[in-house]
């Protein structure tokens, strides 16, 4: 049913440009938590840069014809390009040193794999409803991606609080309250989830389409991921939920949904259909 | 040159018990000024009186050594005999008079390094001798300065990061939770007066409800009226925490009345919002076990007096870097006070040129007016201005160096070089006449007499 073709192009100048700074972001960024506090201004320009570049990248990917939404390696280079920009608009209110430093090398490693990769093969029949399915699971487990990594920060901090770490990181870098953090999770689950939705029953009703099998562990994972931020969504309005349990469910969500990736992923690379 | 000094008493060198002796209030301040710079040989004064220190900084009169006078004026007037605190005050001056009031300013002299009151006291003594008319120029200058190195040591280090008291800490604490305190109640427990404390500062932090309880109403209601709260019955504590966002404790209870089953319901009740517990009673109000519960913080004295030591000990480390700072501000700065030297033989130099070059600048006006002048005969008056101007400036030093004893020629000329960066040709011929500019070239084309009248 599929047939094998070039799924890729070399990686571009930008590519190779996003990559230093990530690499120079993540080394400021570790400068400024062990206090070289003036060097904030020039970690938080290196990851706009890289940002830029990642978005360079992408856009010369695009001219070739080798679009974000056309394969889950594609896809995941766009969703590390996200989470840097998300990374950069919550960095504008609040100071997330630890969680940059922790973020910039997700992103650097995202990128690297979705560029350098084996290439693979993958059905050439991709449809406009299977680029659709494609762009709003990237774009809906991207939103997943910045909520986890707000919750992630929200454990580590009100760890160090809770056990009056005074003297760790956690507690002396800046960063943001947890009631912020734990609100802006939650809102980016509330965005994020409606378009997971749309993007699930796409799939439901593009795969079979291309004579897919419906039975899969990925699929399975898929609906995993969906359970736990809508089950969350539901703990959080009817019980309350919130804080350390919310974040845990959280970031299990968002587990589900790298497993997902990492099966489409390897299954790509090692060339199954 | 006139030198700074600094009299006084501080922390450093003497208990409370003995500062206290030496302390001004408010109202004496500008009589004690006014008097040392009339009796004294002290030129400008200032005088800062806080709970820390009591100082005087000055400029003495040229030629004189003031700080004797103004330790013994200090005890005096203070009622206290002759040698009473003369072990226990210190003097600086020149350029150690300079770092300290620099690192005064800066609070790296401060029981607190870092604390921020000691920059306004220093602005409320700077503007009452001001009023007082005790500040001058140079201590005016000084003092600028300072508040300009404060901010300088406040915004590139961190010596004053960091809450360095126990209420500030637990606002910190809070705000690390909600962030901004807008909006946020705070429920007082107990009525000690730490809570008071803490309770006012998360007010003055943009908390908005002080809710107060205690076993004696009668207590509550006057604390609450203290602090702009509301008091509440005892039995409803319960709710009362459900309500709550920030609750600080400090009851005389024996016995933990924050306990585990009660902050059971508590955190169900409220919806596991956070809760943040500052217990600053000893025993403590609060079980610890408290803290394992979903969204509740719980802090005791000895938490926050941890917070205190960790922040005091970076500020230790920042006032090194802060030291440098001031170090080299000092340094700015007596160097500008050095120049103020030679200011009034600059000053001078200048007014003499400016004069002659105004005499005969309106001399030549005057000649331009009588008649239109034709754009060569305008040149030509202009050259003659010119090089009348430049030979009238140098005919004073010309002659001196010429008329010099022969031990001092050579100097003097030495001088002018460097003055005017010149480079006499080896092998000149000594003696040989001076190149004087002409001043009158084809002069009776113009206004012949006029012209020898204003060269000679």
């Amino acid at each position: 049913m599929s047939s094998a073709r070039a799924l890729s192009v070399a990686p571009s100048p930008a590519f190779w440009v996003a990559v230093v700074m990530y690499t120079a972001a993540t080394a400021a960024l570790l400068f400024v938590l062990v206090g070289h506090t003036k060097l904030r201004p020039l970690a938080v320009g290196l990851v706009a840069v890289a940002f830029v570049a990642h978005g360079a990248d992408i856009g010369w990917r695009g001219v070739q014809h080798v679009h974000p939404a056309q394969s889950v390696r594609e896809a995941i280079g766009f969703l590390a390009f996200i989470i840097t920009g998300g990374y950069l608009a919550v960095n504008m209110r609040y100071r997330l040193t630890l969680g940059g430093a922790a973020v910039m090398p997700v992103a650097l490693v995202l990128l690297v794999v979705a560029r350098l990769s084996p290439t693979g093969s993958a059905p050439d029949d991709l449809t406009t409803l299977g680029r659709i399915h494609i762009s709003l699971a990237t774009v809906g487990v991207a939103v997943f991606a910045l909520a986890s990594v707000l919750s992630m920060i929200y454990l580590v901090e009100e760890r160090a609080l809770r056990r009056k770490r005074f003297d760790t990181l956690a507690f002396k870098a800046e960063g943001a309250p947890l009631e912020a953090l734990d609100r802006l999770s939650l809102r980016l689950i509330w965005v994020g989830l409606p378009i997971f939705t749309v993007s699930l029953v796409l799939g439901a009703v593009w795969v079979p389409e291309i004579g897919e099998a419906i039975f899969r562990p990925e699929y399975a994972l898929a609906a995993l991921t969906w359970l736990f931020f809508a089950g969350l969504l539901v703990m959080r309005q009817v019980y309350g939920w919130r804080g350390r349990r919310a974040a845990r469910l959280t970031l299990a969500g968002f587990g589900a949904a790298l497993l997902v990736l990492t099966i489409y992923l390897v299954r790509r690379m090692v060339g199954m259909p | 040159m006139s030198e700074l000094f600094v009299v006084g008493i501080s922390w450093r060198t003497a208990p409370v018990a003995v500062r206290e002796k030496l302390a001004f209030r408010d109202e004496e301040l500008a009589g004690a000024l006014q008097t040392m710079t009339r009796d004294l040989p002290v030129a400008e004064a200032l005088l800062v009186s806080t709970c820390n220190r009591v100082e005087v900084y000055g400029v003495g009169r040229p030629g004189s050594d003031p700080t004797g006078p103004v330790r013994a004026f200090l005890a005096h007037n203070r009622g206290l005999p002759d040698g009473a605190v003369a072990d226990v005050l210190y003097d600086r001056r020149g350029p150690d008079a300079i770092r300290h009031v620099f690192s005064v300013a800066s609070a790296l002299d401060s029981l607190v390094l870092g604390e921020a009151q000691i920059l306004g006291q220093l602005k409320d003594a700077y503007s009452v001798a001001g009023e007082a008319g005790t500040s001058g120029p140079v201590l005016g200058r000084c003092l600028e300065r300072a508040f300009g190195v404060a901010k300088r040591v406040r915004t590139e280090t961190a010596i004053a990061r960091g809450a360095a008291n126990v209420s500030t800490v637990a606002v910190d604490l809070a705000k690390r939770v909600f962030g901004d305190l807008e909006g946020k109640s705070v429920l007082v427990v107990g009525a000690g007066k730490m809570s008071t404390l803490a309770a006012r500062h998360l007010y003055t932090s943009g908390a908005t409800h002080i809710v107060v309880t205690n076993r004696s109403p009668e207590k509550a209601e006057r604390l609450a009226a203290e602090i702009d709260g509301i008091a509440k019955p005892w039995e409803d504590l319960e709710r009362l925490l459900a309500e709550a966002d920030v609750v600080i404790s400090s009851t005389g209870a024996r016995q933990p009345i924050l306990t585990k089953p009660l902050f059971k319901r508590v955190t169900k009740a409220r919806r596991w919002r956070q809760l943040v517990v500052i217990d600053i009673a000893v025993p403590r109000d609060a079980e610890p076990a408290i803290s394992e519960l979903d969204g509740v913080y719980v802090f005791d004295i000895d938490d926050l007096e941890k917070v205190v030591a960790a922040n005091l000990a970076e500020r230790a480390k920042a006032a090194e870097h802060a030291g440098k700072i001031v170090e080299h501000e000092a340094g700015q700065f007596e160097h500008w006070l050095r120049s103020q030297g030679v200011v009034p033989t600059i000053r001078a130099l200048r007014e003499k040129f400016a004069k002659v070059a105004d005499t005969e600048l309106q001399k030549t006006l005057d000649v331009l007016a009588r008649k239109e002048h034709t754009p060569a005969q305008q040149r030509e008056v202009v050259q003659r201005l010119v090089n009348l101007v430049v030979n009238k400036l140098l005919h004073q030093p010309t002659a001196a160096l010429r008329e010099a004893p022969p031990d001092e020629a050579a100097l003097r000329a030495e001088v002018l070089c460097q003055l005017f960066d010149l480079q006499p040709e080896r092998g000149e011929r000594e003696g040989s006449a001076p190149v004087e500019l002409p001043v009158a070239p084809g002069a009776g084309q113009i206004d012949e007499s006029r012209a020898r009248k204003v060269a000679t």
